[in-house]
């Protein structure tokens, strides 16, 4: 019998590729039933409260409501299963109490989002507050109110203190060691697709299109909460938007979707928001670990010594798991005498954590691998000599009681080096700010966590038309596992790609599996199909051979071919008396030998049957003038066992490598009172393309019997190494320990200062009466002011009513313009960009919107006697980076930092200088000050301004002028032409503004046109600015303008700095002292330093930007006196 | 004074502009196309990227009252975009998919308006696009691919 098509090894097109590539691959929003109705959920605006009354009549009599949903629908006591035994905590809707901001109370069916919205609106709650325990500490105080009844301690879900292997001889052993505590935060998948179910109860069954990992806990879930049997439930195959571990269990919307449907029979779609995505989604849980590593005198691991305190949320979910996996990794990854544990699962009024890609190993790796450099270090050795010689070695029983079979850890670490250029980067040649750092990772090819976990089913058809079904019951939701089936059944049965099928997730079509997570899909669905397929070729060949009369037969080319002769498998279907509707199917299962239970009293379950491993080097620059860290190479090395399909290998490791630099370099979940505040991508700093560099991936293949073909995971794996190897790097750079993630510009400057030993700046507040009032107010917000704001002055908040749009008016004229702008209710619209988005944060509702894309004057730019140009305000920014390329460099180098190609395209000129603050408090619901009026604190002041906020010139708000434009038209000294029923006037861009992203226009006025002076286009400029990703609003931004006369004299210079202060912000110490002379970047910044210190106000968190401010003006004089950009030096 | 359409023209058919209030994504979504996806709904991520004319816009933030040429969604690029499309399947650029037709969009945006591009400029033209499955090097690597190509096989057609 032979493997024929060879498709092992291939990297093959995905099967799916024609319809993910061309849009009609279908999610499960696309396409509902007729009849969907649309559902919204009721959450929880407080942490921790008791519902006193909850009445939902008014909801139900909302036109156009078709169900409704509470804990009263559900049988008392009713709970998910989850983790399963006494790790069951969660009922489906708040029961009485609410435990995090986010908490499912009710879920509203309707024939529209509008009367879905309006019917939310209408449930009336009473809650009684209760103290909430936001953090760990908080948590595990004296006297703190408790979650839940816990037998491991008040607010403890689960205490484990344990070791493994010979402490007292570790201990004896032990010669140096290094110790730190390391915290990695609460990170967000932000899967592109939203969570997202359509639910239909019809004819006794549930009938599910969901954005699920894996329909096995769909199933079993939805089966026990509704008391149905399991074939009562069916997950429809449909193509899944990214899941990295978030869509691997059953989640709340499954569960609302089939209450609301089974309560009116109609499909229902429930689709999260973004913002509900990331603020209501299961999250990396954040870890503290405290950790100790020992060596003894020749350099040998002896001792990993962890205190780990792991931020469960508001309920278990799969955080007993999570922990363990976290303690497992430090035995499992090197050869230590021992490992000693003290760890605590701990309760917090937070949304639960959840499972994602890792699963506490990358929480734990970020400790383990710092210290292992740290003890190389102390031992005079090569970090990565130093991991290989503390290596775990192939087929031998790790500390945890991993069974390794294949173990290439060595090698990777080895070819890792010379793919990086270890030593030539770290030799004496090396660059300032600049290093490289390395890491180790490993992972199990799934695990044996749950009954069944060491199974998995699948089955193989073959058709009376040629093709080949693979039916396999998991879901792929981007893993590539479809095609990585479909290529093991191509090349068990010898035949071409192009006839192979696969169909998932459906248990009407395939036999029940658990699924992908835990790394398990292609070692667990990988032999399941192959043993189908083999059990599929033994039958044709018998076929084959009765057929052709001879029992010599193999399999290729689709056909049954011996010696003499050939059949066509499809023409063999018929003649198996097994055969039904032409098609011959076999079904198996598979059962994993070398996997041990979790739960059976094993002290050290083999929980895995193989194990991959990794070797990630990074190298960094730091910019030591803004704290800026910039990845410039990564190489990953992985010991794969075989790639079945090595272009999806290395999709998956480029993937996970680049998800683990987001959490290490920005990506963290931003809480104030228990409230998520960056709730969207604008905030939140994914990786964008411009951020990673091309990552350069290597394998490492050979034999590894357990696995199918060889193969090892793939799927988590090449997440856990990269922030560690990050951390190196930066330390290599900056001989700075970071222990904390992200390591995000604020961080990184702070630390450099405080390396360097630099004297925090002063600010003569005593002698600047004029600070006084603010300062005293800031300094009275923690004894009672934001408290009383807070819980009291926000129930006053202003809150606007959703209003339709009524009309959009397009006007001709400018005149026509300003006579519909009359009524209060209109708005002007440009591009939309930021417009529709005020809407949808519920800040503005306007009834007419007028688009000023048709007034011919507004689109035009014009030179004016005298040199002066006339750009219209409803310009788009592409249009005036085209036109300013060449003429004014600086306005076209600011406008390819703003947002998207596609958002310049349409946005405009004005509507970038209008746009409303973007205080990540402001846009994402808090009632602050700015939103719901003076009665409302400012949130900036008690919470997170590292990054967003005024340090200079804040006053009740502490927001800043998001305009990049405004930063830049000031400093080339434009002026804006307004417009309204009594005529135009020209102010200048401070003069534009009234406070923070708020014009200051008259009733009816419009913007109608920047006017750039002829000086600008003379001058030379020079635009930088800090920001998280490319297109991000400034952190911090200077745009410099200076006229240099031939004896190189700068004469009129203009500094403005955007991000820093309510408006853009000219130093006017600076601006006189410039004047008439040659400068340098020192003397600009010695003359700058004296500006901050005698006009800043920072916040606490906030200081470190006037120090970026330093540094930017000190890069962008530098652009004006060599007259070329950073960018251009870079190259 | 000029009066928003009635209808719009989407890949060759012909839709009702909708509600005066209406993004575009909405009224792509209620008339049965699926190709843009809704991720964000804030012009932040490009999922829902198609073309207005030559233009590349995220339809989540565009009014489409506003809107008065052809649109065309991925699934109504045809075969102008069938090179690029594979290059996506043999570079594996996509995983989940999700972001895919918002990615293969503005790709063929960036090469129609022109195919000479370094692959810096690749990096920054399709910055605004958003995947988390890919890390983004394989998306970058198929569209310098097709630039290259489609350039040879301008020359060669000179």
């Amino acid at each position: 019998m032979s493997h024929g098509a060879g498709a092992i090894g291939q990297s093959v097109r995905p099967l799916d590729w024609e319809e993910k590539t061309s849009g009609t691959a279908r999610y499960a929003a696309d396409e509902p039933p007729s009849g969907t109705l649309v559902a919204r959920v009721l959450r929880s605006p407080l942490p921790h409260a008791e519902i006193k009354h909850l009445d939902v009549s008014a909801a139900l009599r909302v036109p156009g409501v078709h169900a409704v949903v509470t804990a009263a629908d559900f049988p008392a006591g009713r709970l998910y299963e989850h983790s399963g035994g006494p790790y069951s905590d969660r009922p489906p809707l708040a029961v009485d109490r609410v435990l995090y901001v986010g908490h499912e109370v009710a879920a509203v069916a309707a024939d529209s989002a509008t009367a879905a919205d309006e019917a939310i609106r209408r449930i009336v709650v009473r809650y009684r507050r209760r103290k909430a325990v936001l953090t760990v500490p908080d948590a595990l105080a004296p006297g703190a109110p408790q979650l839940h009844r816990r037998e491991a301690g008040p607010n403890v879900a689960v205490a484990t203190a344990e070791h493994w292997g010979d402490i007292d001889l570790a201990e004896t052993n032990a010669v140096v060691s290094a110790e730190g505590t390391f915290r990695y935060p609460r990170v967000n998948h932000a899967c592109m697709e939203p969570n997202t179910t359509i639910a239909w109860w019809h004819d006794e069954r549930l009938e599910m299109w969901t954005s699920s990992q894996a329909p096995h806990f769909v199933v079993h879930e939805l089966a026990a909460l509704f008391g149905l049997d399991l074939d009562q439930v069916v997950c429809r195959d449909v193509s899944v938007g990214g899941g990295f571990g978030s869509k691997s269990k059953i989640s709340e919307h499954e569960a609302l979707a089939a209450a609301l449907s089974m309560k009116c029979g109609r499909p229902v779609l429930l689709e999260l928001s973004r913002a509900e995505e990331f603020a209501f989604t299961k999250p990396r849980h954040a870890f503290t670990t405290k950790l100790t590593a020992a060596a003894d005198a020749d350099g040998r691991l002896c001792l990993l010594d962890a205190v780990i305190d792991v931020d469960n949320g508001a309920y278990n979910h799969y955080g007993p798991s999570v922990m363990r996996a976290g303690i497992k990794q430090l035995g499992s990854m090197y050869r230590p005498d021992a490992v000693r544990w003290d760890a605590r699962l701990v309760d917090t009024n937070l949304v639960p954590g959840g499972q994602f890609r890792g699963y506490g190993q990358p929480q734990t790796a970020i400790g383990l691998e710092t210290l292992m450099d740290e003890l190389a270090e102390k031992c005079g050795q090569d970090p990565i000599d130093f991991r290989i010689s503390n290596s775990g070695l192939p087929d031998t029983t790790q500390l945890s009681g991993s069974q390794v079979g294949s173990n290439r850890l060595r090698e990777c670490l080895a070819q890792v080096r010379d793919r990086i250029g270890w030593d030539a980067k770290r030799g004496p040649e090396r660059r300032p700010y600049r290093g490289v750092g390395v890491s180790s990772g490993m992972h199990a090819s799934g695990s044996y966590a749950y009954p069944g976990g060491n199974t998995s089913a699948a089955g193989v058809e073959v058709r009376t038309t040629g093709e080949v079904v693979v039916r396999f019951g998991g879901a792929d939701a981007g893993t590539g596992q479809r095609t990585i089936l479909g290529q093991i059944a191509a090349d068990v049965l010898g035949v071409p790609m192009d006839r192979v099928g696969v169909i998932m997730a459906d248990w009407d079509e395939t036999p029940p599996d658990m699924g992908a997570w835990s790394s398990r899909g292609t070692h667990m669905g990988g032999h399941a199909v192959r043993q189908s397929a083999e059990a599929m070729a033994a039958r044709l060949c018998e076929l084959g051979a009765e057929k052709l009369g001879t029992e010599d037969v193999t399999l290729a080319d689709g056909d049954v071919v011996s010696d003499a002769d050939r059949v066509a498998i499809a023409d063999l279907v018929d003649l198996a008396d097994e055969s039904a509707d032409g098609a011959l199917r076999i079904d198996t299962e598979y059962v994993e030998p070398k996997m041990q239970p979790y739960w059976t009293g094993i002290e050290r379950p083999n929980i895995s049957a193989t194990y991959a491993y990794a070797a990630h080097a990074i190298e960094v620059e730091v910019d030591p003038g803004t704290g800026v860290i910039r990845v410039l190479h990564y190489a990953a090395v992985h010991d794969i066992g075989k790639a079945i399909n090595p272009a999806l290998v290395e999709g998956q490791i480029i993937g996970g490598a680049v998800q683990g630099l987001g959490a290490a370099l920005g990506e963290k979940l931003h809480y104030e009172g228990g409230r998520l505040v960056n709730a969207g991508y604008v905030h939140y700093p994914l990786p964008r393309a411009t951020t990673v560099p091309s990552i350069d991936v290597a394998l490492v293949e050979g034999p590894e019997p357990a696995g199918p073909f060889n193969a090892k995971s793939v799927g988590e794996i090449a997440l856990i190494p990269a922030a560690p190897a990050l951390l190196n790097a930066v330390y290599d750079a900056t001989g700075i320990r970071f222990r904390e993630l992200p390591l995000t510009p604020d961080v990184v400057l702070a630390a450099l200062q405080e390396r360097d030993g630099v004297t925090p700046r002063q600010h003569h507040l005593a002698r600047r009466p004029g600070r006084w009032q603010i300062g005293l107010f800031r300094a009275l917000y923690p004894y009672g002011i934001h408290l009383l704001l807070d819980r009291w002055g926000t129930r006053f908040a202003r809150r606007r009513t959703p209003r339709a749009v009524e009309r959009v008016a397009l006007p001709a004229t400018v005149a026509e313009a300003v006579a519909e702008l009359a009524s209060p209710d209109a708005t002007v619209i440009g591009g939309g960009t930021d417009v529709l988005v005020q809407r949808d944060q519920e800040l503005l509702f306007p009834t007419v919107l007028v688009g000023t894309g048709a007034i011919a004057s507004m689109r035009a730019i014009d030179e004016e006697p005298g040199g002066a140009w006339r750009i219209g305000a409803a310009v788009t920014l592409a249009e005036l980076a085209s036109w300013a390329g060449t003429r004014v460099p600086m306005v076209a180098e600011a406008v390819a930092t703003i947002a998207s190609a596609q958002i310049r395209e349409v946005a405009t000129v004005a509507g970038n200088l209008g746009q409303e603050k973007r205080c990540w408090f402001f846009r994402n619901g808090f009632d602050c000050y700015k939103r719901g009026g003076v009665s409302c604190p400012c949130y900036a002041v008690e919470g997170d301004h590292r990054l967003h906020h005024a340090a200079i010139g804040g006053h009740r708000c502490q927001a800043v002028t998001p305009s990049d434009l405004a930063t830049v038209f000031d400093a080339l000294g434009a002026e804006v032409v307004l417009t309204g029923p009594s005529g135009s006037r020209r102010v200048s861009i401070t003069g534009l503004y009234a406070g923070p992203g708020e014009l200051d226009l008259r009733t009816g006025e419009l913007v109608e046109a920047i006017v750039l002076p002829a000086s600008a286009l003379s001058a030379r400029g020079a635009f930088v600015k800090l920001q998280q990703w490319d297109g991000d609003f400034a952190l911090v931004s200077l745009a410099a303008s200076a006229s240099i006369g031939d004896d190189r004299r700068w004469t009129a210079a203009r500094y403005v700095f955007g991000g820093l202060a309510p408006k853009p912000w000219q130093p006017p110490r600076l601006t006189r002292a410039l004047a008439g002379t040659v400068p340098t970047a020192d003397a600009v910044a010695a003359v700058l330093d004296q500006d901050l210190s005698w006009e800043a106000h920072p916040l606490p968190g906030n200081r470190w930007k006037l120090d970026a401010a330093v540094g930017l003006a000190r890069q962008a004089t530098e652009q004006l006196l060599l007259g070329r950009t950073r960018d251009e030096e870079w190259r | 004074m000029a009066e928003p359409g009635a209808a719009l023209r989407v890949d060759g058919d012909v839709v009702p502009a909708g509600a005066p209030g209406e993004t575009l994504l909405d009224v792509l979504r209620a008339s049965g196309s699926f190709a843009a996806k809704q991720a964000c709904g804030r012009g932040e991520c490009g999922a829902c990227t198609v073309l207005v004319g030559d233009r590349a816009v995220m339809s989540c933030t565009m009014l489409a009252a506003l809107v008065t040429d052809e649109v065309t969604t991925a699934a109504g690029l045809g075969d102008a975009a069938a090179d690029l499309r594979a290059a996506f399947a043999d570079h594996a650029a996509f995983q989940c998919g999700f972001c895919t037709p918002g990615q293969v969009v503005r790709a063929e945006a960036v090469l129609r308006e022109s195919v000479d591009r370094s692959r810096d400029e690749v990096v920054r033209e399709m910055s605004g696009n958003l995947c988390r499955c890919t890390g983004y090097r394989q998306i970058v690597d198929a569209v310098c691919a097709v630039a290259q190509t489609r350039q040879c096989s301008r020359e060669a057609a000179r």
